[in-house]
């Protein structure tokens, strides 16, 4: 199986260097929606736009909101709150 | 009539002239060439002195299987360069004048450098070019190319060379040998027989090591996510000057909670609450060691450390500085201080700072905790140039004298002001700092930088108006890349590697592709590479198995290890890993093939594409005409027919910027011979109209 980003072979469905970036995603979220009470798609676009964001977490960012599994997802579990 | 002939051996032919100067009775000895190799007649106390420099190592260390598709292999020996080295045919005439000169001399002098790789190349070559001379020959050991040195040197002649020291530079040759060759052998078989394609890949005992550092901090700035946090910004008015101050929180977690903070402050008056004043001493900084000396001109003129090592070298041969290959701290009295700052005074622009010092009963300098055995720290021999120095030569040669001066001065006297100021209920802080008295500073203020913040007078009780407050919407930041200074000082800290090759294999992870830029950027190559030996071989990579082997070698140095027992503690746990590799043979070599193949990708990567904005600007070749030219990604799509001309000759490489005027990805382009010139592939850019 390849990462379905930068088509490393995998055994998941992203290579370790872009799970990395997702598990970093998942767990700064909170702080996000803390500090700034954003939903987790704007949350994702913030990250694609942010200088300081790592060129994987941007990439992870941008698989998850063109994939669609942004809100099928991690959203269900991190962003229901601030979506409501 | 002459008596004995003595043949001395150096090890650069600057050197070879300067030892040959300083010990002819005249100082004017005899040049002369056999096959274009320069030696130094000279004649001292009734003997012939034949001074000749080696070029560098003469021999190395080759593997007896040349086949490189074989490996393992762990019988090596030494061999002549030329044989092995494509590069080094020059060295063969330069053995056989040596060979010569030696047969005709009746004793032998090593005067190489006094240190791990100057005692192994002189070892070699008294053993193999001179007929069996390393056991009779005499040593010259010395820190600088001064003739008062040079000449009490070969009047203080040991009676041999330093065994303990061959046998541990031999140790690491064997042992870096049998670590690349066979590493880089698996890597470069297993790739080859995958993809039928010849790559270069490599790895080796401290590069493997040293490319994990720079993978792991690539990994935790690649993959990082800022979170975002607040910070406020105020100036406070005193005596009609604004100054700037500090909240008592650097770090708010909330918006709101920040502009709260800035709307109950914001044109208030607040009142200075305590004023606290501290004196305190700065130590001079001790000595440079060739680490130090590295950092410093790294962050001073951002020479690299190769370039730096390079320049003090040549500032060492000139006989301007003493020895800089030393991790030495130390100033003994021996070296003579004195003598060496009236021998600087002579010079125009330390005439003064000289005399401040010697105007002192007593110059005791401030050592610094580290101590090599073979050579002091590094410090300026008191010698005045012969020749115009250049720029970076000026400036290395200027640290090194300033820094020698600052270590025999006092300590500077500073002064640090902390005010808080009460404004709403928080607290704001208003620093200052000034230097009372300079001390060494007054040595080497060129190379300071000024942080004195001068504060009017403050009585606690005073009353200020907060003119300025701003809240300030922050990111936490990526941990900082390395760059070729701080990988240095890395490797330094974690013991791998010695002063000598440091700097040469950071070079080499340069050259491999693994890494680029100042700010050193991992390649694809290069974190793959580390991955799969990471899967399949991590002790390769450990760096605690470097250092084991570093230590071991310490210890061999000092005569408490043999050297077979670390060859063989060697042998013992490289085997397993070789075996390894070569049972996942197909796996590591279809994930080292892509890896390349990425490599090569990227390097004709130019951008992404302005025309359709989805595809990428790659450097292509006609499959009709054969001509280069840069096209888009999305043209075999049949989206984009975005192209761009490329010159036909020389060779090309993304530049890695945009252009300023026009926007559009840069190219490099070199010619053999010639300067590269970086230009814009857009040939409408406006940035070229003058040259239309």
């Amino acid at each position: 199986m390849n990462c379905e980003i930068c088509g490393r072979r995998t055994e998941s469905k992203l290579c370790i260097l872009h799970e990395e970036a997702r598990k970093n995603l998942l767990k700064n979220y909170e702080a996000w929606r803390r500090s700034m009470n954003v939903s987790w798609e704007e949350y994702l676009r913030e990250i694609q736009q942010n200088p300081f964001a790592g060129i994987w977490a941007k990439e992870v960012a941008h698989h998850l909101l063109v994939s669609g599994s942004a809100n099928e997802q991690e959203g269900l579990a991190k962003g229901t709150e601030t979506n409501k | 009539m002459q008596g004995k002939t003595v043949l001395i051996l150096c090890e650069k032919p600057t050197a070879a002239q300067r030892v040959a100067k300083a010990l002819d009775e005249r100082g004017d000895p005899q040049k002369q060439e056999t096959e274009r190799v320069p030696h130094y007649v000279a004649s001292r106390d009734g003997k012939r002195l034949v001074v000749v420099a080696a070029l560098g190592h003469l021999y190395t260390v080759a593997p007896s299987v040349k086949d490189r598709n074989v490996f393992p292999v762990f019988e090596f020996q030494w061999v002549p360069r030329y044989e092995v080295e494509r590069d080094a045919r020059e060295t063969q005439t330069w053995i056989e004048v040596i060979s010569e000169l030696s047969r005709k001399a009746q004793e032998c002098i090593l005067a190489t450098d006094y240190d791990i790789e100057g005692a192994t190349l002189g070892y070699t070559i008294l053993r193999y070019a001179c007929g069996g001379k390393e056991k009779e020959a005499k040593r010259m050991k010395f820190s600088t190319l001064t003739t008062g040195e040079l000449e009490e040197s070969y009047r203080q002649l040991s009676d041999h060379i330093e065994f303990s020291t061959v046998e541990a530079g031999i140790c690491r040759h064997f042992l870096d040998a049998m670590y690349g060759i066979n590493l880089s052998r698996a890597m470069t078989v297993a790739a080859k027989q995958w993809s039928g394609r010849y790559a270069v890949l490599s790895t080796g005992r401290v590069q493997g090591p040293t490319l994990k550092f720079l993978v792991s901090r690539e990994r935790r700035i690649s993959s990082f996510v800022p979170t975002p946090y607040w910070g406020i910004r105020a100036k406070v008015e005193i005596n009609g000057s604004l100054y700037e101050v500090e909240y008592e929180r650097d770090v708010i977690e909330s918006r709101d909670e920040a502009q709260a903070v800035v709307n109950e402050c914001k044109g208030k008056k607040g009142k200075v609450a305590e004023i606290e004043v501290r004196k305190f001493l700065q130590n001079p900084l001790a000595p440079f060691d060739l680490g130090a000396l590295q950092a410093e001109a790294y962050s001073l003129f951002k020479y690299t450390p190769r370039r730096t090592a390079d320049i003090a070298e040549r500032l060492y041969l000139e006989a301007l500085i003493s020895y800089p290959r030393t991790s030495s701290q130390k100033l003994p009295p021996t070296i003579g201080y004195r003598a060496i700052l009236e021998s600087l005074s002579r010079e125009p622009r330390y005439e003064k700072l000289s005399a401040e010092l010697l105007r002192r009963r007593e110059l005791i300098p401030r050592e610094g905790e580290k101590h090599d055995p073979a050579h002091p720290s590094i410090y300026p021999t008191g010698s005045l140039p012969e020749r115009t120095l250049s720029e970076p030569e000026r400036r290395l040669w200027d640290l090194v004298v300033r820094r020698f001066m600052a270590v025999f001065s006092e300590p500077a006297v500073k002064q640090g002001v902390k005010a808080s100021i009460t404004v709403n209920g928080h607290h704001f802080f208003i620093r200052g700092r000034q230097t009372l008295k300079e001390g060494w500073i007054f040595f080497y203020r060129p190379f300071m930088r000024s942080e004195e913040v001068v504060l009017p007078p403050l009585e606690e009780g005073q009353e200020v108006e907060f003119k300025e407050v701003l809240r300030e919407d922050k990111f936490t930041k990526p941990p900082p890349r390395y760059n070729p200074s701080s990988l240095l000082r890395k490797m330094e800290n974690e013991g791998i590697g010695t002063k000598a090759t440091r700097a040469g294999i950071i070079d080499t992870l340069y050259n491999r592709g693994y890494v680029s830029g100042e700010r050193a950027v991992v390649s694809e190559l290069g974190l793959d590479v580390i991955d799969i030996l990471n899967k399949h071989c991590p002790e390769v990579i450990s760096v605690d198995f470097t250092r084991d082997l570093e230590e071991s070698m310490e210890r061999i140095q000092n005569g408490n290890e043999k050297i077979e027992s670390v060859v063989n503690k060697a042998v013992n746990r490289l085997t397993p890993v070789l075996e390894e590799l070569k049972k996942h043979e197909d796996t590591v070599g279809q994930d080292l093939s892509d890896a390349v193949r990425k490599a090569r990708m990227q390097q004709r990567n130019v951008g992404d594409c302005p025309v359709c904005g989805t595809g990428k600007l790659m450097i292509l070749f006609s499959r009709r005409t054969g001509k280069r030219f840069i096209g888009c990604t999305s043209f075999f799509k049949g989206i984009c027919k975005a192209a761009y001309p490329l010159p036909q000759k020389g060779s090309v490489k993304p530049a890695q910027r945009s252009c300023r005027t026009c926007g559009l990805p840069m190219i490099q382009f070199k010619v053999q011979g010639k300067r590269p010139w970086t230009f814009c592939i857009n040939p409408s850019c406006p940035s070229k109209e003058g040259r239309r």
